[in-house]
């Protein structure tokens, strides 16, 4: 019995072991088919019309992780609601999966010398899921509440970056005029904003917009479920005639329901987890994320508020070694806020400015006073494998200066309240993630900002942050945003770590699956192989 | 009315203002866990990306902007009366979340005990019958083994063995009684197995001693003395005598099922009452994780209420003590 046993363990293991390696050998290929994305963050479409034989009908499931919290595109904050929405709403504008922003149920748009008026002209032909056609009526009401304007509001935005709207009114001809309090040349990819028809109030329960799926239904803690929109304006889209997401426990019990064909499309693996999938009947895509991994140092708290204390934690980690161990090599080192995903807002020249130094690590922190080092409390949210083994890899690395982290797993709930919210920490491991806008990604910087859990603070970086939406001239702007990302580093305001590569799993019955480089899961361009 | 019927309905009436009293404690601990424990619903719902006036705004559509000592005593008002409000989170009737994945959980258990009595009862009978032998051996090692096994480890092996070797089981697909019970009972079977198998080693073991026991007292020496039957004496004297025992540890049995099936339906990835307590908790969710653990310790109460009546019936004594 304990031979056959053993025989069937070994099986196991040697089973398990194949299909790492052949996961391992595979990957790679697949990584550069979908594109990587290049210093101006262009990624190669995997467009759908690369295939002439286009096959309509079928369905995909989608797994995800969380429970929706809300269907109503203008209060829909957390990243799980807004990539799944992407299917029922359109705004003036819309992403595409190279982070390009293109005109959508706009036509175009006109942006006044002093960026205080924006006027949209208003596409044609399209129709709400409930049958309306699409009118100016539609645009300045969805934009009104979503900036908090309608006369039933009490004045605050729902969209809180719209709140400096003053007033959205129909013009003559048709088209649409977005005043604003005072200029500003940073709002247009806020129009991404979803569109609903004039007067509608009841998205959160009846979703209603003008997206390639419309909404079928939610049964909580199961799945909610999408089906095609035949009346969709961009002809020939979409593909499948239902979407279904499905909400998984986690994600171990995600991917293997994805093994077992439950699931065909599952979002946000690890490197370890994907390369546990059989390659024969998975690919994996990959995108850059636009996420900043980051080792947050709360600059308020002793010893950390010591810049040179700060500087010496940079040097002491080894930024390749964590990509390796938590992402098994599928990420991009950061040595500052932004990722390069973000194309010319990045300052190339910053790339590689810290590299592992031990020695002048240990100089600094002598010179701050700490030549054994000291104590140090990392809390990092348990549900996030990646960032609980990058902390673990830190306090490898870092004790070699004589830093002793210790780890504290807490839970997402409380992460938010006593960690982002609260700041009540002193160092952390989290994914910054942002839209896909360079004003939004360094805004946290704002010594006054309420994303600011860091607790930076500089006055230059404040005037900066106050200087660059009254700017129209793009290259200017992108002058202002290198500024604020050469401050960042040379103030060591944290430990900057990687972009992680987005890897989703996509079962090899489908096609036309793109990864963005934000929390979108595009459905429209997915269809079912013959 | 007669003497023992007044005794009954006495002992009923302690007992029952027993399980009053255990649920107000039980909801009262839940609410001073919650107290202490950090997070807040609308931050949790909306990401760290909200800015603090969606927040705000957000708490108080949830009904959030009171303090959490003024929404526990309205939940209690409202438990004690049968109505357990609303869920903050779902915005939906928490009967209704839990109604809706009863019969998951339910299902689950209750095939669960099926095979703990179908399997236990007659091995315990049988090793009992000849203890020593090469059949009890067998029989005991097993049962200590899988007795040592928690069920969520047993169910990864489960899960490995059925749905990665097999192929005769698909994870996480559960098929609702009303499209087809056959299915639903299907859907349910390997993760019932997970958590029977160690409770049907428990069962084994104490009714297999209870037996043993029973066999080798002094009654049943001085029957078979009489000249009675093997059979009668095992069927009429040590079966009834042993199920004194097997009443207790029955409901034992059942209230760990319970709370067994909670973990495992999360490693099967299937939507019962664990995954929405781990939904509830995870959203600090007051009004359903109060509510959940309120009806989950109202069922485990009740339990323990008909079990200690019935072994009260069946064995007298119990009354008099």
């Amino acid at each position: 019995m304990s031979k056959a046993f053993k025989k069937a363990v070994s099986a196991i293991l040697g089973l398990t072991l194949c299909a790492g390696m052949c996961a391992c050998n595979q990957t790679q290929p697949g990584t550069s088919a979908s594109g990587e994305p290049d210093a101006s963050g262009a990624v190669e479409a995997s467009g759908a019309d690369a295939d002439t034989d286009a096959v309509y009908g079928g369905e995909a499931v989608v797994g995800i992780t969380q429970e929706p919290s809300s269907f109503d595109p203008h209060t829909a904050v957390a990243a799980g609601d807004k990539e799944l929405i992407f299917n029922i709403y359109e705004g003036l504008y819309k992403f595409d999966s190279t982070g390009t922003l293109n005109p959508c149920l706009a036509t175009d748009c006109e942006i006044s010398e002093d960026s205080s008026v924006y006027t949209f002209t208003i596409r044609e032909g399209v129709t709400f899921h409930n049958g309306d056609t699409l009118d100016a009526d539609d645009v300045v009401y969805s934009l009104k509440r979503a900036a908090g304007l309608l006369d039933s509001q009490d004045g605050t935005a729902l969209v809180t970056e719209l709140d400096c709207i003053k007033d959205v009114e129909k013009s003559d001809d048709g088209k649409v005029v977005v005043t604003l309090e005072s200029g500003n040349s940073e709002l247009l990819s806020y129009f991404t904003t979803g569109i609903i028809p004039d007067g509608y109030d009841n998205c959160e329960a009846a979703p209603v917009g003008t997206g390639p799926f419309m909404f079928d239904s939610y049964t909580i803690g199961e799945n909610v479920t999408l089906v095609k929109n035949p009346n969709y304006w961009q002809d020939g889209l979409p593909y499948l005639d239902t979407v279904t997401f499905k909400i998984c426990a986690d994600m171990d019990s995600g991917l293997l329901e994805l093994q077992n064909g439950n699931i065909d499309i599952f979002p946000y693996l690890d490197s370890i987890r994907a390369e546990q999938l059989d390659t024969t009947q998975f690919t994996i895509e990959s995108n850059g994320s636009n996420m900043v991994q980051i080792f947050a140092l709360n600059n308020a708290v002793a010893p950390l508020d010591d810049a040179r204390v700060r500087e010496a934690i940079n040097l002491a980690i080894n930024r390749e070694d964590i990509i390796e161990v938590t992402m098994g090599g599928a990420g991009v080192e950061l040595t500052t806020a932004m990722s390069p995903a973000m194309g010319s807002y990045y300052d190339t020249s910053l790339d590689g400015t810290y590299s592992q130094n031990i020695d002048e690590a240990k100089a600094l922190l002598a010179e701050a006073g700490y030549p054994d080092g000291f104590e140090l409390t990392v809390t990092v949210p348990s549900n996030y494998l990646v960032h609980v083994n990058t902390a673990v890899e830190l306090a490898s690395e870092l004790s070699a200066v004589g830093i002793d982290l210790e780890i504290e797993q807490v839970d997402w709930a409380t992460w938010l309240e006593s960690v982002y919210t609260n700041r009540e920490y002193e160092s952390t491991v989290i994914c910054l993630t942002s839209d896909y806008a360079p004003y939004d990604v360094l805004q946290r910087y704002a010594s006054d900002s309420s994303d600011n859990f860091i607790n930076y603070s500089n006055s230059e970086v404040d005037e900066l942050l106050a200087e660059i939406p009254t700017l129209a001239d793009t290259e200017a702007k992108t002058e202002l945003y290198h500024q604020i990302l050469n401050i960042l580093v040379e103030d060591n305001a944290s430990c900057y770590i990687q972009d992680p590569t987005t890897l989703t799993a996509v079962s090899v019955r489908l096609t036309g699956y793109s990864v963005y480089p934000m929390y979108v899961q595009d459905m429209s361009q997915v269809k079912v192989v013959e | 009315m007669s003497l023992n019927t007044r005794q009954n309905l006495k002992y009923a009436g302690l007992k029952f203002i027993e399980l009053i009293a255990t649920l107000f404690v039980v909801s009262f601990l839940t609410f001073a866990a919650f107290s202490i424990i950090p997070g807040d619903t609308a931050q949790i719902m909306l990401g760290p990306n909200a800015s603090p006036e969606q927040v705000a705004r957000l708490r108080t559509e949830l009904g959030l902007d009171q303090p959490l000592p003024v929404r526990y005593i309205t939940w209690v008002a409202g438990a004690f009366t049968g109505n357990l409000g609303d869920s903050s989170s779902f915005k939906v009737p928490v009967i209704s979340l839990i109604a809706q994945r009863l019969p998951v959980t339910l299902g689950m258990s209750i095939l669960a005990l099926i095979m703990v009595i179908a399997v236990s009862y007659p091995l315990s009978v049988f090793s009992a019958r000849r203890p020593g032998r090469i059949g009890d051996t067998i029989c005991s090692i097993l049962g200590h083994v899988l007795f040592a096994i928690p069920p969520f480890v047993l169910s990864l092996l489960l899960i490995v063995l059925a749905s990665g070797v097999l192929h005769i089981f698909t994870m996480g697909k559960y098929a609702p009684p009303e499209k087809g019970f056959g299915n639903y009972i299907a859907s349910l079977a390997l993760p019932a197995f997970a958590i029977a198998l160690p409770k049907i080693a428990m069962t084994f073991k104490f009714m297999r001693s209870a037996i043993i026991e029973q066999n080798a007292s002094e009654y049943v020496k001085t029957e078979r003395s009489h000249g009675l039957s093997e059979a009668r004496i095992f069927l009429r004297h040590v079966l009834p005598n042993s199920n004194v025992s097997s009443i207790t540890i029955i409901t034992l049995v059942l209230s760990d099922i319970l709370g067994g099936s909670l973990i495992v339906e999360q490693v099967f990835n299937l939507p019962g009452l664990g995954r929405l307590l781990l939904t509830a908790i995870d959203r600090r969710d007051f009004p359903l994780m109060s509510g959940m653990i309120f009806y989950l310790a109202l069922i485990t109460v009740i339990l323990y209420f008909v079990s200690d009546i019935l072994a009260s019936i069946a064995d007298p004594r119990i009354r008099l003590k």
